[in-house]
């Protein structure tokens, strides 16, 4: 395997891509118990549509999840019983772009990722075992539609795109689930599920060697063609809806605001426009920035308020959300904020201070296995080394990032989402 | 391993030496009462403080410090641990190590967090009002969106009325009409006399020494605790409620059944551990009776768990159900609770639960927020049994144990928030 030691983050990467065309990752740990692995697929909730050996294919919106929670059953067997023999324990979840599937454990390192590459490599659905899980997936969506959180993010989505595929929630809506089968759930294995669309990473005390060994003999030798993923038509510049409001047994009105950015590029520039990009995002109105403490204090935006940028499964945004009086109020101050920085430009020494808090922050986060490995598989993916962070903070001037609010921070690319509280609670008795 | 120094006659250091980290923590607990007279006062308090000091008089003053040192973070902390709540500051920095050469972290960090602690913005002796008066407004807006979240909802309902005379139904942030009738100078006056009085418990996990983590901490140390309290004494449930099961409406489309059962069974009773077992084999995991049983095998809910709170032998169930599951999951959770204190736990069961409990224990040494954790609570309880002798502890339970755990159960309150009939 490729050892690769980064001299400033005190640790070693090694990485090998086998003839079926898997990415390993291993990020040696000596001296911790804690052990975890993470296997995860290129294909997420919004790969509904795709071409695969010239057949295209059009499948029902939230098919990535109902897989990834179908993916646990094998033949005769209950992985999830085998992980918790093992200690281990498993699970895992679909986001916009990715599936993965992980495991912790501190013994029993090896049997547990023989099991995970086996389960994960192995699709098994019966008609039975399908149908059952759909009134379980149902709950889940009905759980999602009954929390603000979720609903303003949804519908902020739903705002700024007017096509892609993020405009549907990840778990699909109950009506798109009662349409998925066996089949869909065989032709979306075979379209995303083989290992030259995958990675396997895992951080802790193992040897990277015997990692790549057991992934070879595991997994299928061949090579396959990759699935071609259609995302519709290319996006507009602006956003759909500016406001979208809606009422809910809440207790205090909270929103979801976000900026449309154009979709990011592959590569290492992806890494560079996203930190361009949080850059931005801190700078405007992060806690640091003089924005934050105005809207603090005139009570506009309490502790629950957060934001940052948002980059993947080809959509970029700067996004921010929380508690408010007055998101409309709160939306305007930032655009005002916007063209100020704009046209004035943004304070160095500021500026300064927050790549230096930044670099920080990540160094401090590689304290955490989870995280590390996840970042590490996500850059992967996107074709760039997440251990790269130190040196592209060097290179990040204060003019990009003043661009970067200039260009993206309007109100034609704004859209936000709003959730009202509605009457009181009756109690029964 | 952790070295316990006691700083002054009042506070305590624990410093546990790692130098695997790339972040190091400290959290400053000051150790009150867990009473309703306290809890709105001492919610207000960490917050108020993050608002400003005489060398950083504004957020955006705090913030850029934090920055200049690396994004050290500081937030406030607010514990409830038995009868004892615990008010503070929780930070976690950079090693110095990873600073540019010659730069520190860890001594302005502390000195950061010193100045936080002890020297507020002060206005005519008082607290500066405007941050008094838009903290509570913060503090009442999040003891209201308790409201957002149904599940925790649900569980909070419940066991105020379970706990109803107990120190564990006074709402860890206290009330919205406590809050309100905070004023600069009350909140004032109760930060010096907790400053004073409260005993206070510093947790360390770095690669610093324990001599150097002491002598930084000594100018903070020195000024607290003058005149130490006595602090009540940790004590299982008093339990004076009538057994009650009731409900709410709300428009939500998913109900929320919550159970609570009462057991002699505390973190005191030499079957804590076995407690803990049977909480992961009836409830907690993904391999618990509950979760294969209401979930998988009759697909009655998307979530059915439980929880055990030591400090006061309650044992919860929450799950979330359609209006019309209602007396099915009921039955269920309660069937699967009788199976388990007839000894009907399989030895797959038995070792699924054992292991993931070890499997936890054995990973806190690896995460300094999971050490902080884990010792930060521990000795509040009067425990001192080390990690080592939890996991034996643990290997040590059998499945007749697991059952008598579970035949001490008593249910006593069910609280459901269902959906209004459309």
């Amino acid at each position: 395997m490729k050892k690769t030691y980064y001299p400033r983050l005190d640790e070693t990467l090694c990485s090998t891509v086998l003839p079926n065309g898997l990415t390993v990752l291993v990020l040696p740990k000596p001296g911790f118990t804690r052990k975890i692995a993470y296997f995860v697929t290129n294909y997420g909730s919004v790969h509904t549509a795709f071409t695969m050996d010239g057949k295209h294919y059009t499948t029902p919106a939230g098919v990535a999840h109902y897989l990834e929670h179908k993916m646990f059953d094998l033949p005769g067997r209950d992985v999830t019983e085998e992980f918790a023999a093992l200690g281990a324990s498993p699970n895992a979840f679909t986001s916009y772009g990715m599936t993965a599937y992980y495991f912790s454990c501190t013994d029993n390192f090896t049997p547990a990722l023989r099991l995970l590459l086996e389960f994960v490599s192995t699709p098994y659905f019966t008609e039975e075992s399908v149908e059952k899980e759909r009134g379980i997936i149902a709950q889940e969506i009905l759980m999602y539609a009954d929390s603000a959180d979720s609903v303003v993010v949804e519908e902020m989505n739903r705002g700024l795109y007017a096509h892609h595929p993020v405009r549907v929630p990840i778990a699909g809506t109950v009506e798109s689930i009662q349409d998925i089968t066996p089949q869909t759930l065989y032709d979306c294995h075979r379209a995303f599920y083989h290992p030259a669309n995958m990675v396997l990473c895992v951080v802790g005390d193992v040897d990277p060697g015997e990692v790549a060994a057991i992934a070879e003999e595991l997994l299928p030798r061949e090579r396959h063609s990759v699935a071609v993923p259609d995302y519709g038509p290319a996006e507009p510049e602006n956003a759909v809806t500016a406001v979208s409001r809606q009422e809910m047994d809440v207790a205090m009105t909270t929103f979801q605001l976000a900026f449309k950015c154009p979709a990011p590029p592959t590569g290492p520039e992806f890494a560079r426009q996203e930190l361009v990009a949080a850059l931005a995002a801190e700078m405007l109105f992060g806690q640091s920035s003089q924005l934050y403490q105005w809207l603090y204090e005139d009570g506009f935006i309490d502790s629950s308020f957060g934001g940052g940028e948002e980059f993947g499964a080809g959509t970029a945004i700067l996004t921010c959300g929380g508690d408010s009086r007055d998101p409309e109020e709160v939306r305007n101050c930032i655009l005002n904020e916007a063209k100020y920085l704009a046209e004035n430009g943004l304070d160095q020494a500021a500026f300064d201070r927050v790549k230096r808090s930044f670099l920080g922050i990540r160094f401090k986060n590689l304290t955490s296995f989870d995280g590390t490995c996840f970042r590490l598989v996500a850059y992967h993916m996107e074709g760039c080394d997440f251990f790269d962070f130190p040196k592209l903070f060097e290179s990040v001037t204060i003019d990009e990032v003043r661009q970067y609010i200039a260009d993206n921070v309007r109100p034609e690319t704004c859209s936000l989402a709003i959730v009202d509280p509605r009457g009181k609670l009756k109690v029964d008795n | 391993m952790i070295q316990t120094i006691n700083l002054t006659p009042g506070v305590v250091l624990r410093h546990y030496p790692d130098h695997r980290f790339k972040t190091a923590i400290l959290s400053v607990q000051l150790l009150r009462p867990m009473c309703r007279e306290e809890a709105a006062l001492n919610a207000l308090l960490s917050s108020v403080l993050l608002r400003g000091c005489k060398n950083y008089p504004d957020m955006r003053a705090i913030t850029a410090r934090q920055d200049e040192l690396y994004g050290v973070s500081v937030s406030p902390l607010l514990r409830r641990v038995g009868n004892i709540q615990t008010v503070g500051l929780f930070c976690g920095f950079l090693e110095d190590r990873f600073a540019l050469p010659g730069e520190q972290i860890m001594a302005p960090a502390f000195e950061l967090l010193r100045q936080l602690l002890l020297e507020p913005k002060t206005v005519e002796g008082c607290f500066d009002p405007e941050f008094v008066e838009s903290e509570k407004r913060n503090l009442i807006a999040d003891i209201e969106s308790e409201l957002n979240d149904k599940r925790s909802y649900a569980a909070t309902q419940m066991l105020r009325h379970l706990c109803d005379g107990d120190s564990f139904a006074v709402p860890i942030r206290g009330t919205v009409e406590d809050v309100r009738a905070i004023t600069p100078r009350s909140l004032y006056e109760h930060y010096q006399k907790i400053l004073r009085t409260s005993p206070a418990e510093i947790f360390y996990v770095g690669s610093a020494s324990a001599e150097e983590t002491a002598r930084c901490l000594m100018p903070l140390a020195n000024a607290l605790a003058a005149e130490p309290m006595a602090l009540p004494e940790q004590t299982t449930l008093n339990l004076t409620a009538p057994e009650r099961e009731f409900s709410e409406t709300m428009d939500i489309n998913q109900g929320k059944l919550s159970m609570g059962f009462v057991t002699p069974v505390d973190y005191w009773h030499p079957d804590y551990i076995a407690m803990q077992v049977f909480n992961a084999v009836y409830g907690a995991g993904m391999t618990s009776k509950l979760f294969m049983n209401v979930r998988e095998k009759l697909s009655l809910c998307y979530y059915a768990g439980s929880g055990y709170y030591g400090s006061k032998g309650i044992v919860t169930v929450s799950s979330g159900i359609d209006e019309c599951n209602y007396e099915t999951a009921k039955a269920e959770i309660l069937r699967q609770l009788q199976l388990t204190a007839d000894g009907q736990i399989t030895d797959a069961e038995l070792s699924a639960a054992k292991s993931a409990i070890i499997s936890g224990l054995r990973s806190v040494p690896d995460s300094p927020r999971a050490l902080e954790g884990f010792y930060g609570t521990l000795y509040l309880c009067g425990r001192t049994d080390d990690l080592r002798e939890r996991i034996e502890a643990v290997e040590r339970v059998t499945a007749e144990d697991v059952a008598r755990c579970a035949g001490t159960l008593k249910l006593h309150t069910v609280f459901f928030l269902k959906g209004e009939a459309k």
